[in-house]
C-alpha cells in the first residue's frame, strides 16, 4: 500500500475545499458546504491520534520531496510532541469559527470563506512545516488572507488596521529571512553538513559560534533576527501594539483565528527554532524575554482593565496570557515549557471563546461599550453561564484549563527567577480584577441602556450558539480536570527538548512505520485478547 | 588575419536577422498597397510571428559559449536566457500595442517595426562581447524608443517624454563613448575577455583614468537602467510613453542593460579598487530607497510603478555588487543565474501591471490614478485578482516568483558577505509593501461604502491585453510554486559556459 500523506492532506485540504468554493455559483450553499468541509478535514486530523506515537519524541509521519534544490528548499513536514497539539488546535477551531460566523458575515460569503480556508492552509503548513523557507513561506502566506478578511469584513478602522498589522508583521519576519538564508550558508560551509539546506533537523547540528559577552556573534544575531520575527508575532510586550488595532478591527472570526492560531505561530517559533538552533545566545539572553515576558503580563492586564471597549478588554488579556506563554519558554524548564505548550491550547480556546462570546453579543446590540450593559444576567441566563465559565477559564481558576497552565508557568519561572515569578503573579490577581469587574459591569447591577431598550429585546443564545460554545467548554473542564488527556501526548518531546537543548536532535518516523507501529499494537491486542479468551474458556 | 565569418557567426545572428526580416514587411505591404495602414491584426499577427520566429532561432542557436564576427559576439546562457526575455516582453508589449487606444491604428505597422528594430538593439547588446558592439546595440534600441515614445496620440506628455528621453540620453550615451575611449586607451582593448583580465592589475596599479573610463561606462548604463542619480527621467517618460511601450521600457530594456552590466562585472579584478565597490553598493542602496520612498507618494499609477522599477532595479543591482565585488570562486555565473531569474521574474510581473494599467486607460492622455482603481474588486474580481497577485508578488510575499528572486539576490548577497545591502534591501522591500498594498485596499476594501448606485468602473475589452495580465498572474503562481526547473534551466545554461 503507498503511503498515505497524512499530513500534507491535513495541511491542503482546507486550501482544495478553498478552491471548490471558489468555483462554487454564488454565496448561497456556501456555508453548509464550508462546516461539512470544516467538520471533515477536524476529522482526517483526527487521524493523528491513530498514527501519532507519544511515547517517542521523534518527528513522526515526516513526509519529504525536493521542492527548489537550486535553493536548497524542500518540502520537508513532520510533527511531533511540539506541534501535535497545535495541529488540532488549528483543525478544532474551523469548524467553531465557520459555525460561529453565520451570522457575523452578511456580505461575501463565498469570498470570506475562502480566505478563511485558505488561511487554514497556509497555519497548518506553518506548525508542520521542518524546512525553514517552507516554514517562512507558510508563515508570510499567512499574512494574505488575515489582510484580507480584517481588511473587507472588518470595522471601521479596517484599513489602517490591517496595513498595520500586515506591515508590522512583514518588517519582523524579514529579518529572520536573510537570518535563515545565513544559517543555509553557514550549513553549507559546515564540516559534516557541506550542502546548502534549509532542514531543519540539519540546522539543528549547526553549531553557531558564541562569545558570552559579545551580542555581535552570529549565534546572538541570528537569535535576534529569530526572536525579533516571533516576538511581534506574539505579540511580546513592547511590539504588541498591532493587536489591538487588528482585534478590535477584525470581524468575529478573524479574531478567533487571530488569537486562537495566529499568535501560535510565533511562541510556536520560539520553541521548535529558537531555543534549539540558538541555545547559547536563548540561555544568555533569555532574561530579557523573561523579564519582558513578565512586564508583559502585568502591562496587559492593566491597560485591559480601563478598557472601555469589551473587544479590547480581551485583546489586550491576550497580551497577558501570551506573556505568560513567554515567560514559561524562557523559563528554560520543563514545567514552564509544559505550562507555556498548554498556556497556548488554553489560550487559543479560552480567548477565541471570549471573542466569540462578544461577536454574539455585538450582532444583537452593535455596540461593545461596557457601560452601555448591564444586568444582562437576569436577560440571557444561558449566555451568563457560558460567559461566566469561559471568565474562570481565563482567569484560570483550579479545574479549568486555564489553571493547569499557569500554575505550571508560574512554577517553572519562580524555579528560574523569583522576581520574575513574584511580577507574573501579580499578574494573575489583575487578570482576576479586570475579567471579574468587567463581568460585574456588564451583568449585574442596573440594567444598562441597552439592555433596558424595551423595543430590542435581547434573545438569549439559540440552538447553533450554544452548539459553538459547547465544544469549547466541555475542552475548558476536559482539559482543566484531565490535563494528562493533553500533556501525555507532548511530554516525550518537551523532556527531550529540555534535556538536550544545547545538542537537540530529533530522529524521523515516516507513515511506513507509524502503519507497522500500528500494525503491530493491533496484533499485539488480538493475541491479548486470544490469550484472554483461551485462559477464560480454560478456567471455564 | 581571416577576415572569413563561419556559419556559426551567422547562426547567432540568426535571430536578429529574423527580426529585421520579419519588421520589414508591414511597412512594406503598406508601401506597396498605396499608403493604406494594413489590419493591425495583420500586423500584430506579423510582429508575432517575427518575435516567436526570432525567440526559436534564439532557442536552437544561442548557448553553449560560441562566439562569433571575430569575437564581438558571445553566445552563451547569459545571452540566451536574457534574449528570451527581452523577446518575450516584446512580444506582449506588441499584443498590448495592438489593443491600446494611444499606439493602435494610425501609423500602427511603424510602431510594430520600430519595436521589432529596437529588439534587435536588445539581442546585439545581450550577445555584444565588445563594449563598443555593446554601444552600437544600446544606441539601436534607444533610437527606435525614442520615436516610438513620440509616436503617440496623447500629443503633449509624449512628446515631452521622448524629448527628455532623448536629451539625457544622448548626454548619456556621449560619456557611455567617452568612457569606452578612456577604457580603449588605458587598457588596449574593449572585448570583454581580454578587458577582465585587465581590469584587476589596471585597478591595483591605481589607474586612474581606467576608474573614471569604468565609472562613466556604469553612468551610461545606470542610466538605462535607471539607477539614483540618473533615475529622474525615468518617472516622466513612463507616464508620457504609450502604455505598451512603458511596459515595453521597464521590461526589456532593464533585462538587455542589466545583462551588458553583468558582462562588464565578471571580473574579479575589481576587488583592488574599495571605493568603487563603496560606489556601486550606495548606488544600489540609494536607488532601493529613492525609488520606494517616492513611490509612496505617487498618485498617478503609471509614475507609482515607474519609481517601483526603479526600486527593483537597486535591487537589482545587489546581484551586480555580488558578481563584481564578491570573492568566491564563480561568483559572477552565481550573480548571473540570480540576476537573470529576478530579472525573468521582474518581466512578468511589470508586463502583468501595466497590462492593467492599460486596461484602465479610457482615453487618450487620460492618467489613470491610483484611487480610480477603488471598488475595482466588485466590477471586475477576476482582474482585480490578476491584479492583486502581480502586486503581492512584486511586494515579495511567498510563495509567488517576486519572492524567489529577491530570495536568490538576497542570499547571493550574503554568500558574499554583504549583509548590510541585504538587510536594506529587504527592509526595503518592507517599505514597498505599502504601495504596492495600497491598489489593493482600494479595489477591495474600499468603494462600496460609496453607495451603491455609482457608476461602475468601466475596463477596456481588449482581449490580448487582458490575456497578458492573466497569463502573467498565472505564471507567477506557477513559476513561483515550481521554479526549480527554471532555476535548473538556468544553471545548466550559464555553468555549461565555463
Amino acid at each position: 500500500m503507498a503511503q498515505m500523506p497524512l499530513l500534507s492532506l491535513i495541511v491542503f485540504m482546507p486550501l482544495i475545499f478553498a478552491a471548490l468554493m471558489a468555483l462554487m455559483p454564488g454565496d448561497r450553499g456556501v456555508r453548509p458546504m464550508a462546516l461539512v468541509a470544516s467538520l471533515l478535514q477536524f476529522g482526517v486530523s483526527l487521524l493523528l491520534f491513530k498514527y501519532y506515537d507519544a511515547a517517542t519524541p521523534a518527528l513522526q509521519l515526516v513526509e519529504q520531496h525536493s521542492w527548489i534544490p537550486e535553493f536548497g528548499i524542500s518540502y520537508f513536514i513532520g510533527v511531533d510532541g511540539i506541534s501535535f497539539w497545535l495541529i488540532l488546535l488549528t483543525t478544532f477551531l474551523l469548524p467553531v469559527v465557520v459555525l460561529g460566523s453565520w451570522n457575523a458575515i452578511d456580505k461575501k460569503v463565498k469570498a470570506f470563506h475562502v480566505a478563511l480556508f485558505a488561511l487554514q492552509t497556509a497555519m497548518l503548513g506553518s506548525f508542520v512545516a521542518m524546512d525553514l523557507v517552507l516554514f517562512y513561506v507558510f508563515f508570510e502566506l499567512s499574512l494574505v488572507p488575515m489582510y484580507f478578511i480584517v481588511g473587507i469584513w472588518g470595522g471601521a478602522r479596517r484599513v489602517y488596521a490591517t496595513m498595520k498589522f500586515f506591515i508590522y508583521t512583514m518588517a519582523g519576519s524579514v529579518l529572520m529571512l536573510l537570518a535563515i538564508i545565513y544559517l543555509m550558508f553557514a550549513a553549507r560551509d559546515t564540516e559534516g553538513l557541506g550542502y546548502f539546506t534549509a532542514n531543519v533537523l540539519e540546522l539543528y547540528k549547526l553549531k553557531l559560534p558564541f562569545t558570552a559577552d559579545g551580542l555581535m556573534s552570529p549565534q546572538a544575531l541570528l537569535f535576534f533576527a529569530f526572536s525579533a520575527a516571533f516576538a511581534i508575532k506574539v505579540p511580546m510586550f513592547p511590539v504588541h501594539t498591532w493587536l489591538p488595532d487588528a482585534h478590535v478591527e477584525a470581524p468575529t472570526p478573524g479574531s478567533v483565528v487571530l488569537a486562537g492560531v495566529m499568535l501560535k505561530m510565533g511562541t510556536y517559533g520560539f520553541v521548535r527554532f529558537v531555543i534549539p538552533m540558538f541555545p547559547e545566545a536563548a540561555e544568555h539572553f533569555g532574561w530579557i524575554f523573561l523579564f519582558l515576558g513578565a512586564v508583559g503580563i502585568v502591562y496587559g492586564a492593566l491597560v485591559a482593565m480601563v478598557q472601555p471597549d469589551i473587544k479590547k478588554l480581551v485583546a489586550y488579556s491576550s497580551v497577558s496570557h501570551m506573556g505568560y506563554v513567554m515567560l514559561g519558554i524562557f523559563a528554560m524548564n520543563t514545567y514552564g515549557m509544559t505550562g507555556a505548550l498548554y498556556q497556548m491550547l488554553n489560550h487559543g480556546i479560552s480567548t477565541g471563546a471570549l471573542f466569540l462570546l462578544v461577536g454574539m453579543i455585538y450582532e444583537r446590540t452593535h455596540s461593545r461599550e461596557i457601560e452601555k450593559y448591564g444586568g444582562l444576567a437576569k436577560v440571557l441566563p444561558i449566555y451568563t453561564i457560558i460567559f461566566f465559565i469561559v471568565t474562570l477559564s481565563s482567569i484560570a481558576v483550579p479545574m479549568t484549563n486555564g489553571f493547569v497552565g499557569e500554575f505550571l508557568i508560574l512554577l517553572g519561572s519562580f524555579q528560574a527567577s523569583q522576581l520574575m515569578g513574584a511580577i507574573a503573579v501579580t499578574g494573575v490577581i489583575f487578570g482576576a480584577v479586570y475579567m471579574l469587574w468587567m463581568f460585574k459591569r456588564v451583568f449585574f447591577g442596573e440594567k444598562g441602556e441597552l439592555v433596558s431598550d424595551e423595543k430590542h429585546p435581547l434573545h438569549d443564545l439559540s440552538a447553533r450558539e450554544i452548539l459553538v460554545m459547547a465544544p469549547l467548554i466541555v475542552l475548558v473542564f476536559w482539559m482543566g480536570l484531565v490535563p494528562n488527556h493533553f500533556l501525555s501526548y507532548s511530554k516525550s518531546s518537551i523532556d527531550h527538548l529540555m534535556q538536550n537543548k544545547d545538542a537537540y536532535q530529533l530522529g524521523v518516523l515516516t507513515m511506513e512505520d507509524a502503519t507497522k507501529r500500528v500494525a503491530a499494537t493491533i496484533e499485539m491486542e488480538t493475541v491479548t485478547a486470544k490469550a484472554t479468551t483461551t485462559e477464560a474458556g480454560v478456567a471455564r | 588575419m581571416n577576415h572569413a565569418l563561419g556559419i556559426s557567426s551567422y547562426l547567432i545572428v540568426a535571430p536578429m536577422l529574423a527580426l529585421l526580416a520579419a519588421s520589414l514587411v508591414p511597412v512594406m505591404l503598406k508601401v506597396f498597397s498605396g499608403n493604406r495602414e494594413p489590419h493591425p491584426f495583420v500586423t500584430t499577427t506579423y510582429g508575432f510571428i517575427a518575435v516567436a520566429t526570432a525567440l526559436g532561432l534564439a532557442i536552437t542557436f544561442l548557448g553553449g559559449s560560441k562566439f562569433g564576427f571575430h569575437n564581438a559576439l558571445v553566445s552563451d546562457g547569459l545571452s540566451l536566457w536574457a534574449s528570451v526575455i527581452v523577446l518575450v516582453s516584446g512580444g506582449f508589449s506588441i499584443f498590448m500595442m495592438h489593443d491600446h487606444v494611444e499606439t493602435q491604428t494610425k501609423l500602427f505597422s511603424e510602431k510594430v517595426f520600430l519595436l521589432l528594430g529596437s529588439l534587435i538593439g536588445m539581442l546585439i547588446v545581450v550577445l555584444s562581447n565588445d563594449l563598443i558592439v555593446t554601444f552600437l546595440g544600446i544606441e539601436t534600441m534607444s533610437l527606435c524608443l525614442y520615436v516610438l515614445i513620440a509616436m503617440s496620440r496623447e500629443t503633449i506628455l509624449s512628446k515631452e517624454a521622448a524629448f527628455k528621453y532623448f536629451i539625457l540620453g544622448s548626454f548619456a550615451s556621449a560619456i557611455f563613448l567617452y568612457g569606452i575611449a578612456l577604457i580603449y586607451g588605458t587598457a588596449g582593448t574593449t572585448q570583454f575577455p581580454g578587458l577582465m583580465e585587465q581590469v584587476g592589475p589596471l585597478l591595483e596599479s591605481r589607474n586612474h583614468l581606467f576608474l573614471i573610463g569604468i565609472v562613466f561606462v556604469v553612468l551610461g548604463f545606470a542610466f538605462k537602467v535607471s539607477v539614483f542619480p540618473f533615475h529622474f527621467w525615468t518617472p516622466d517618460v513612463y507616464q508620457g510613453a504609450p502604455t505598451p511601450v512603458t511596459a515595453f521600457m521597464a521590461t526589456a530594456v532593464k533585462a538587455a542593460t542589466f545583462v551588458a552590466i553583468l558582462r562588464l562585472f565578471q571580473s574579479t579584478g575589481y576587488q583592488h579598487s574599495l571605493p568603487l565597490k563603496e560606489v556601486i553598493s550606495w548606488l544600489a542602496a540609494l536607488t532601493m530607497l529613492v525609488g520606494n520612498a517616492a513611490a509612496i507618494m505617487q498618485a498617478n499609477f503609471k509614475r507609482m510603478l515607474a519609481y517601483s522599477s526603479v526600486a527593483h532595479s537597486g535591487y537589482l543591482m545587489v546581484g551586480v555588487v555580488a558578481a563584481g565585488f564578491g570573492d568566491s570562486q564563480g561568483v559572477a555565473s552565481a550573480a548571473g543565474i540570480v540576476v537573470l531569474f529576478y530579472l525573468l521574474a521582474y518581466s512578468i510581473m511589470t508586463l502583468g501591471s501595466f497590462a492593467f494599467v492599460a486596461l484602465l486607460e479610457k482615453s487618450v492622455g487620460q492618467a489613470l490614478q491610483v484611487d480610480d482603481v477603488r471598488g475595482l474588486a466588485r466590477s471586475h474580481p477576476v482582474l482585480a485578482g490578476c491584479m492583486a497577485i502581480v502586486l503581492f508578488s512584486l511586494a515579495g510575499v511567498p510563495p509567488l516568483l517576486g519572492f524567489f528572486g529577491k530570495f536568490g539576490l538576497f542570499s547571493l548577497a550574503i554568500e558574499q558577505n554583504f549583509y548590510w545591502l541585504a538587510i536594506w534591501g529587504v527592509l526595503n522591500s518592507v517599505i514597498s509593501v505599502y504601495y504596492y498594498l495600497r491598489p489593493i485596499v482600494l479595489m477591495y476594501m474600499q468603494g462600496e461604502d460609496s453607495s451603491a448606485n455609482a457608476p461602475l468602473i468601466e475596463m477596456n475589452k481588449h482581449i490580448m491585453t487582458r490575456f497578458t495580465l492573466f497569463g502573467s498572474a498565472v505564471l507567477i503562481i506557477i513559476m513561483g510554486m515550481f521554479s526549480s526547473p527554471i532555476l535548473a534551466a538556468l544553471k545548466a545554461a550559464i555553468l555549461g559556459r565555463s
